[in-house]
């Protein structure tokens, strides 16, 4: 099952590698194949399965471009 | 029986602060800048203390007055040096609101000296906040009081020179010396943990000044890669290799009460 | 609220203040104005007003702007404090902001001396800062008027959302005389909604900025558009705003000029030429920005003669030199001319009698 999204504002990313630096889990790289209208190099979440929604990608991005959304099941009655 | 279902929720666990407004055409931070990042801090904690009806930013000149179009609080921009004078003006006025003032290193200690000074003597009610390059940022990368020694910049194209030039400032630790001082101290944004501890100094900052025990102070060292020459990610590693080595980080006075 | 009391021009600009609202005062300490400082901080941490001894001159003018974009505050200074105040009142003039600043002056340049002067007529009406702009400029000639005319500042500051300049010297300062003291009502004025209130107190719970380059953070369309709107402040101010008294001027074939205590010895002077059956008269600026320049013109188109009296090498004297357009000759009576040539020495009114039966 899905355990997190990590959406990056690809209009705010400047390609500054923080959120790569940063992921524990080694889940963003900057893979050389996206990039800007003014050529800065997107970062892709290449392991979304290892995710674990801690935020620190989004904490730590000084464009402010990343949000981090967890799914958790509940059970409903 | 009952019906049991299992449902997905789907929870925001981290995203942009609601104080924090999107990037103003026409104004744009260099990549790996962490001005606004240290914007993003001060905007969480006045979310946290519900201070955001109540706040006033003031902000002088240099990069970090740009912040006036990131952070949704009232704000008054003035001259070169002087946020720690126009800070006095608004609190003493409106003593209820919460009044920070936020500049560079540049701005801060070297113009700026004077009202810091001034600030410091008469023990004003402010939260005092320093965002640390070791530049000026803004006009292009000149030494500043915080320049590292040997660090290069334009005005010190062969490194800075002590016998012509003296030593870098450690602002944080000199404030700490003043009686009126109630808190100083220094964090840094390089990892999750040195992100959590600064805003931990931002919010016990704001909270000597909502006691109204005396100043608090807080600096913090910010990566500027366009005028260090480094990428964003070599910046972080020149500050934990480099920056820190010569400013500490941590809390140089944390006080209750001042008598 | 009436009162009579017996003080200097100094105190007179402090209680002026006081019934004009001014909720807090920031001043250093610089002759001759030390009793301006002096009386708000004695009376009013009493009324629960705010009074700052700021660490300099630069620090009053910009605890000034920081107060200003909340409430009605004020400082005082004389010559030197006031060139450190220029940034100040420029970036105030950028930002919109209503502060008072008064000038009480001395003689310079530099240090100059701590005794009268009338040397900061072009610093004060040209500007005196950096950029474009132009500040209304009151010159008091009495206590009464040091009283009267900054309760106008306030209002005139807050009418237009700019710097107003009170103009003094060490004279009228320390000169003591009867005032009454009554708070003025000039008129309404719209409510402040550019003022900072913190965003819970707003009618609308939004956030106010107060910033000095309308250019750079975005509050005008671009850098030309705010100087059209800053121009047509001036001229709007340039227009309404004039203030001056004449003095026997309606038959006079020579007419006086001046501001301040020269005033009053150029009065005296003209009664000592009238005994003398010679039509003198004064044609006195009370605001010196703006500047009288049609009533003096009026007077270059009825033939008169010119004498300028003015306590410096002669700064005013421009401005009537400018309205005179070469067409009416201009006289002087400046500070070489005093009675003596120490820092004590003042123009007195048999020098300016002297000088208009030469002129005659």
């Amino acid at each position: 099952m899905v355990k997190a999204e990590v959406i990056i504002d690809e209009d705010l990313c400047y390609g500054c590698g923080h959120c790569v630096k940063f992921c524990s889990k080694d889940c963003i790289k900057i893979t050389g194949d996206k990039f800007t209208a003014e050529g800065y190099l997107l970062p892709s979440i290449i392991k979304p399965e290892e995710c674990t929604a801690c935020g620190v990608c989004a904490w730590m991005c000084p464009a402010i471009a990343i949000e981090v959304y967890k799914y958790e099941p509940e059970l409903v009655t | 029986m009952s019906q049991e279902a299992k449902v997905v929720t789907k929870k925001k666990v981290a995203g942009k602060p609601s104080l924090l407004t999107p990037n103003v055409a026409g104004f744009a931070y260099c990549p790996g800048c962490q001005e606004v990042l240290a914007a993003r801090l001060i905007a969480e904690v006045i979310e946290e203390l519900q201070m955001e009806g109540n706040t006033v930013g003031v902000f002088g000149i240099g990069c970090s007055s740009f912040l006036i179009l990131r952070l949704d609080i009232d704000a008054i921009i003035g001259p070169h040096g002087r946020p720690p004078d126009i800070a006095t003006g608004i609190k003493r006025v409106y003593p209820e609101n919460l009044v920070f003032s936020i500049e560079g290193d540049g701005g801060l200690i070297s113009i700026g000296g004077e009202s810091l000074l001034g600030v410091l003597t008469r023990s004003e009610k402010i939260t005092v906040i320093m965002l640390n390059n070791a530049v000026y940022g803004t006009t292009g990368g000149q030494m500043a009081p915080t320049t590292l020694v040997g660090q290069v910049t334009s005005t010190s194209p062969k490194g800075r020179e002590v016998a012509a030039t003296g030593f870098p400032v450690h602002a944080a630790e000199m404030i700490a010396i003043f009686k009126g001082v109630a808190y100083s101290a220094r964090g840094a944004l390089i990892s999750p943990a040195t992100y959590k501890k600064t805003k931990g100094y931002i919010k016990t900052a704001f909270q000597k000044q909502l006691d109204n025990i005396g100043l608090s102070y807080v600096e913090i060292l910010s990566a500027c890669p366009t005028n260090w020459h480094l990428s964003p990610v070599d910046s972080l590693k020149w500050i934990e290799e480099k920056m820190i080595a010569e400013f500490p980080l941590g809390e140089f006075k944390n006080v209750d009460k001042i008598e | 609220m009436s009162e009579r009391v017996f003080v200097e021009g100094n105190e007179a600009i402090s209680r002026g203040a006081t019934a004009a609202g001014c909720q807090a005062f920031f001043g250093y300490p610089i002759t001759p104005q030390n009793e301006i400082t002096e009386w708000f901080a004695r009376e009013f941490p009493k009324m629960g007003r705010v009074f700052v001894q700021s660490q300099s001159e630069l620090g009053s003018v910009n605890m000034l702007y920081g107060a200003v974009a909340a409430v009605r505050a004020m400082t005082s200074t004389s010559g030197p404090g006031f060139s450190l105040m220029q940034e100040g009142i420029s970036s105030m003039a950028n930002a919109e902001l209503p502060g008072v600043i008064v000038d009480v002056q001395r003689g310079g340049p530099g240090s100059g001396t701590i005794r009268t002067a009338q040397q900061d007529f072009f610093q004060c009406t040209r500007g005196g800062g950096h950029g474009d702009y132009r500040t209304i400029v009151l010159a008091p000639n009495s206590s009464q008027e040091c009283c009267d005319l900054t309760q106008l500042a306030f209002y005139l500051a807050d009418k237009y959302r700019n710097p107003v300049i009170i103009l003094s010297d060490a004279i009228i300062g320390r000169l003591r005389e009867i005032v009454n003291i009554e708070t003025i009502d000039f008129g309404p004025l719209p409510y402040k909604n550019w003022a900072i209130r913190g965003k819970a107190k707003q009618k609308d719970g939004k956030r106010r900025t107060v910033d000095h380059s309308a250019d750079l953070y975005h509050r005008d369309p671009n850098f030309v558009s705010f100087l059209i709107r800053l121009g047509k402040k001036i001229e709007q101010m340039q227009k309404s705003e004039l203030r001056y008294e004449n003095y026997k001027t309606e038959d006079a074939k020579l007419i006086l000029v001046a501001y301040g205590y020269t005033s009053r010895v150029a009065k005296e002077a003209v009664n000592m030429a009238r005994a003398e059956g010679t039509k003198a008269g004064l044609i006195r600026p009370i605001t010196v920005w703006p500047f009288p320049y049609e009533v003096i013109r009026e007077k270059v188109r009825q033939g008169c003669k010119f004498l300028v009296v003015e306590d410096s090498l002669g700064q005013m004297i421009d401005d009537v030199l400018f309205a005179a357009e070469g067409r009416a000759a201009v006289h002087f009576v400046g500070i070489i001319d005093r009675h003596i040539p120490t820092d004590g020495g003042m123009i007195l009114p048999d020098k300016v009698f002297e000088k208009i039966k030469e002129i005659q």
